[in-house]
């Protein structure tokens, strides 16, 4: 689903934000990309969803090559590829229910096909008594729950998170991870880019270890 | 695709809904440049209709040394009225010349009593086309007059002309600049407040790129906003200066400008204001444009 050969990202100077990545992720996995600040988690989600090209080096994704994309192929790249943050980047100034419908919106979706996927998505994060709140009234872990239904009302191939639980109490992280396990488990690859290590003790998955860019493990979880 | 249509309508009216003091103050910005620039217009015009109204006044007097007899007469009108230059020709005998005389002395008339009616010179009074009522044709007729005839002296208000003339074309070029440069100002300021206003929403449309919408699909609600902006800006800068127009700027100029009696001020064609409102639906939807440009990157 997702691969990357000698894979590198400058921002000008001699520092590389990325250093000569290479990897493979298959189709339905799910994996968490881990290392300190500044390791290069977040650069590699951005040249994933096409926000940054990479300096050096291929990346396909779904057998399209995303380092050599033009930009008006950019936003049909990302209508397979739906991205959570760990700020939720939500509207604050329309409901929950315009939140998460604006995505099909934006891709030109009928109207009668928006309701009913929207309110489904948001059933499915379990916030459907909450459909006219604006995300101000909702606490961290309520909004950043719209903010998945948001990703995954679109049936994306691959859910991109950037430290999604950075702002959010255990409790709620966990809440958040089954989620992400259920996305998961319906086919879509999951990359979660974490230093919440207690996350994998929970949920052990594949982990991908980054520091100042380079790759410097690739970790299989424990067969059961 | 009338359901995108719909679609972007909406959008664009719900955004300006939910942004209601940027949404102001873009269509008072765009309202008052336009005024600003249409009242100077308006002046402009007043200006030169009047200019124009004062050069029919313009005409060339040739006195003549000798009196044409009658068969002479006729010969030279029709040579004056075939010259390209001159729209009318009237010719005022000498008897004619003293009854104008008499009549503009009044009650003093008595004094002309006993005067020789050979007194004052028999006069052509030559009225020219309007393209030729500048320096340029007058000097053209005045030469080939004194090719053509016996005359004693010319009259053409000379130094009033020039006069006239240095105004006229210093009346242009300060009506070009300042024009261009209220022009320039507009859209200056109009795309700054929208700059504003995007930016204010720079989430909304960062947002809407990462979830996949296309350029066009980004842009369209907001240019479509700035059409609706530039249009009510448009309106209501046309009502602004309606009512100015009557109740100040037609009071100045008739004060200002000596306005001679039977002038009416002019205002705005139908087709002056359509392109008014539509200059403010261009100037919306440039800005938008600009703007755009700067803040939607994918």
């Amino acid at each position: 689903m997702i691969q990357l050969y000698n894979v590198t990202k400058k921002y000008g100077g001699d520092s590389a934000a990325v250093k000569d990545l290479t990897l493979q992720i298959g189709k339905g996995e799910f994996l968490y990309i881990t290392g300190a600040s500044g390791a290069g988690k977040t650069t590699l989600l951005r040249m994933l969803y096409a926000a940054e090209k990479p300096t050096r080096g291929q990346i396909l994704i779904d057998r399209q090559n995303v380092s050599r994309i033009q930009s008006r192929q950019i936003p049909y790249l990302r209508r397979k590829i739906g991205v959570v943050f760990q700020d939720f980047k939500l509207l604050q100034s329309r409901t929950v229910y315009e939140n998460v419908a604006f995505a099909l919106e934006a891709q030109g979706k009928k109207r009668y096909e928006v309701s009913k996927k929207v309110y489904q998505a948001i059933k499915e994060v379990g916030l459907e008594h909450r459909l006219q709140r604006k995300p101000l009234e909702l606490s961290g872990g309520e909004q950043q729950r719209i903010a998945i239904a948001r990703a995954l009302v679109v049936d994306p191939l691959i859910l991109l998170a950037d430290e999604p639980s950075g702002n959010l109490d255990q409790e709620v992280t966990f809440e958040i991870m089954e989620l992400f396990k259920r996305a998961n488990a319906r086919g879509t690859t999951v990359l979660l880019a974490t230093h919440d290590h207690s996350l994998n003790q929970r949920f052990p998955r594949r982990v991908l270890t980054l520091d100042q860019g380079k790759l410097v493990g690739d970790q299989q979880p424990p067969q059961i | 695709m009338l359901d995108k249509i719909r679609y972007f309508i909406l959008r664009a009216l719900r955004n300006m809904r939910q942004w209601p003091l940027l949404c102001t103050a873009s269509i008072l910005t765009m309202a008052i440049a336009l005024a600003t620039v249409a009242t100077f217009f308006l002046v402009v015009v007043n200006i030169e209709q009047l200019a124009l109204r004062w050069t029919k006044e313009i005409q060339v007097i040739a006195y003549l040394e000798k009196i044409p007899d009658p068969q002479d007469l006729v010969t030279l009108t029709k040579k004056l009225k075939a010259m390209p230059e001159i729209e009318s020709v009237n010719y005022v005998s000498q008897t004619e010349a003293m009854q104008r005389f008499k009549k503009h002395l009044g009650a003093d008339a008595s004094l002309l009593e006993g005067v020789s009616r050979d007194l004052l010179p028999a006069s052509f009074e030559l009225g020219l086309r309007p393209e030729y009522r500048n320096q340029q044709g007058i000097n053209s007729v005045v030469e080939k007059l004194e090719n053509q005839l016996d005359i004693d002296d010319l009259r053409y208000g000379q130094k009033w002309l020039e006069r006239f003339n240095d105004f006229a074309h210093m009346l242009r070029i300060v009506s070009i600049i300042l024009g261009a440069f209220l022009l320039f100002a507009a859209l200056f300021i109009v795309s700054n407040t929208i700059k504003l206003t995007l930016y204010a929403r720079r989430d909304e449309l960062e947002i809407m790129a990462l979830v996949g919408a296309t350029m066009r699909f980004i842009k369209i609600p907001f240019l479509l906003e700035g059409a609706i902006q530039g249009l009510l800006g448009g309106v209501i800068s046309l009502a602004f200066l309606a009512l100015s127009f009557v109740f100040i700027l037609s009071r100045i100029l008739e004060s200002f400008w000596l306005t001679p009696a039977g002038f009416e001020l002019l205002f705005l064609t139908l087709n002056q204001q359509i392109i008014l409102v539509l200059s403010g639906v261009f100037l919306g939807v440039l800005g938008s444009l600009s703007s755009l440009r700067r803040f939607v990157r994918i």
